[in-house]
């Protein structure tokens, strides 16, 4: 059942990151090694959305928004002269904090729309749909739904709908920004789960608040934070258990037992 | 089961005791009953009387239940509540008054050939027997169509180019928006009445609909940057973040997100037009006889059709008046029931469609 996915390589060099003059992000390096799951955690304004944003190009949408260093994938920078972001995210898949399946979709249309959306031409429509339910594990509850609309799925089965569309599209790499944090622990947990599967076929990064649930599905952790006034960057990043049972800084100590943040 | 049922009846708990039943009841009939019989007695009438005898009782007896219940915060909350229920009973006597006099003055005229007829050979003094206002539906027809078919789609452009695009132009092009928004119909006629030598060109349909069109095209934008701004940033940023350019993200998730809204601002430009009748007095040459060329010779349409009868002062040409409007009331009713359908069908036909599909 499971499809062989590409899965890549990522790494960053010297990101920097501003909102109009205020730089929020000072440069960061990064390495996203394939079928790993990467946790970024740091208290809230370190930077760690900012950042998973910079990773797919969704960075430059925002108005005044801008960038100095590089991010490659599989050794060729995404911001290069002559690449498109559209193919840049193509590549990239992102599930956001909030649930965001499209209200005018039903269910199949919603996983399909990301190869409508792109351009491409859909062979085999109804296969694809299964496979994508069957990766993000919802196809049992869905699959005698198909042609409802997709708000009339609860918020978890919502979020897992739209790691599904991502999946439809065979991303190389999936960020996923805080996907459980509108979400109740049971469907957290079967998230979890799809993640630690899905490591096996894709890179993954994951935003999270949730220090429990970095050590349950990471490799490797990376902690962002950001002192007063100044941009945020890593202050550690390594194998997550070393991060957060023998941090090597004192800041990350404190931050990943408890005491601030 | 029947365990649960036989159970010794519990009362739900009352939120309004019997002894407070009571006081509402009197407090909402006692100032009808004092202001009827004062109205009758002193021979305070209508309006007049509903504003000097009935609101204050009212208010007075709202405001004593509200401070017996609920101590000093309850005279506001009744205030509050009395003027909104009378202001809104206002709104809807005043539509419902315009409505009922439409009706009961212009159903007489109303026939079948009332509808289908042209006016050839009627005069202002003709019975209703003869004659009608088919060359007038036509032509308010033909003309709102014209003017539709340009500034829908550039209504639309302005509000898409208003919501989508993060150039400076937005606030200025919204500015010219709001207002062109205010522009005196009258004024709008005059122009494109001015300008008809320069153009080589008669009254005509297709001046008519030029008049119309810079009246529809702020209001179908307003509304439909209004829709479009309702659609929720995470769609686009959903749709973009699964590799779409723009426009795939705007026509596939953005417009049909906003579908219902976009429908109600081409509706309100359709209402906002299609009973306008200073423009079309200048620039539609009036026309007794069926025309459907919108380039040259007259055309008549409803407002100028109404207009004109009304202006003569006879009783025949009065009634005929009267048809007319009632025809153009019932011809927005059709046009707003048609959209309402139409924006609602699509919806309706991929549900049963997903039904089909799911038996199978």
């Amino acid at each position: 059942m499971s499809q062989t996915t590409t899965a890549a390589t990522m790494h960053t060099e010297d990101v920097s990151v501003w909102f109009g003059q205020r730089q929020v992000l000072d440069k960061v390096n990064l390495t996203f090694p394939s079928h790993q799951v990467t946790a970024l955690i740091g208290p809230s304004g370190c930077g760690k959305s900012t950042f998973i944003r910079t990773l797919n190009r969704m960075h430059e949408l925002i108005p005044g928004a801008g960038l100095a260093g590089s991010v490659f994938l599989d050794g060729g920078d995404i911001y290069g002269e002559d690449v498109d972001a559209v193919d840049v995210r193509i590549n990239i898949g992102m599930v956001f904090q909030k649930p965001n399946p499209f209200p005018t979709m039903s269910i199949k249309e919603n996983i399909l729309s990301g190869l409508r959306l792109s351009g491409r031409k859909i062979n085999g429509a109804d296969e694809i749909v299964e496979t994508s339910l069957r990766r993000a594990s919802m196809w049992n509850e869905v699959k005698d739904r198909l042609n409802d609309q997709a708000l009339s799925l609860s918020g978890g089965q919502q979020q897992r709908l739209c790691i599904a569309r991502s999946l439809a599209m065979n991303p190389k790499v999936l960020l996923m920004d805080e996907p459980c944090s509108a979400l109740d622990p049971g469907s957290t947990r079967r998230i979890e789960e799809t993640i630690k599967e899905l490591s096996s076929q894709m890179t993954i990064v994951i935003v999270t608040h949730n220090m429990q649930q970095a050590q349950r599905v990471s490799h490797q952790t990376a902690f962002f934070l950001a002192d007063d006034n100044t941009p945020g960057g890593v202050v550690e990043f390594g194998p997550t258990e070393m991060v957060f049972k023998n941090p090597q800084d004192p800041r990350t100590n404190d931050y990943v037992n408890g005491h601030f943040g | 089961m029947s365990n649960f049922l036989e159970r010794p009846s519990v009362q739900p708990w009352a939120r309004v005791k019997k002894s407070q039943q009571l006081e509402l009841i009197l407090a909402s009939v006692l100032p009808t009953v004092i202001a009827l019989f004062v109205v009758n007695v002193f021979g305070v009438h209508g309006a007049f009387g509903m504003i000097t005898v009935f609101l204050p009782l009212q208010i007075l007896a709202a405001g004593f239940v509200g401070v017996r219940r609920f101590g000093k915060k309850g005279f506001g909350d009744s205030l509050l509540l009395v003027s909104t229920i009378s202001f809104a009973a206002l709104v809807a006597v005043l539509l419902l008054s315009v409505l009922y006099s439409v009706i009961i003055k212009g159903f007489p005229a109303l026939s079948a050939h009332f509808i289908t007829q042209n006016n050839v050979y009627v005069s202002t003094t003709t019975s209703l027997e003869y004659g009608g206002v088919g060359h007038a539906i036509l032509g308010t027809l033909l003309v709102v169509v014209l003017a539709t078919l340009a500034a829908v789609p550039l209504g639309l452009a302005m509000a898409v180019f208003l919501t989508q695009s993060q150039s400076r132009l937005t606030g200025p092009v919204r500015s010219f928006t709001q207002a062109l928004a205010g522009l005196p119909s009258i004024v709008s006629g005059l122009f494109i009445l001015s300008i008809l030598p320069f153009l080589g060109m008669e009254r005509s349909g297709l001046a008519g609909a030029m008049a119309l069109f810079p009246l529809m095209l702020p209001t179908v934008a307003r509304v439909a940057e209004e829709a479009l701004r309702l659609v929720p940033a995470d769609l686009r940023m959903a749709a973009l973040a699964l590799g779409a350019p723009n426009y795939r993200a705007f026509f596939q998730v953005i417009l049909p997100a906003a579908k219902s809204g976009v429908v109600t601002a081409v509706l309100l430009g359709l209402a906002r037009i299609v009973g306008e009748t200073a423009p079309l007095i200048l620039t539609l040459n009036a026309n007794v006889s069926t025309n459907l060329n919108p380039f040259e010779g007259g055309i008549a349409a409803l407002p100028t059709y109404v207009y004109g009868f009304i202006s003569s002062g006879y009783d025949t040409s009065l009634s005929r008046a009267w048809g007319a409007a009632l025809v153009l009331v019932i011809l927005v009713g059709i046009l707003f029931g048609l959209a309402r359908v139409f924006s609602r069908s699509k919806s309706l036909k991929t549900k049963s469609s997903s039904k089909k599909k799911g038996n199978k």
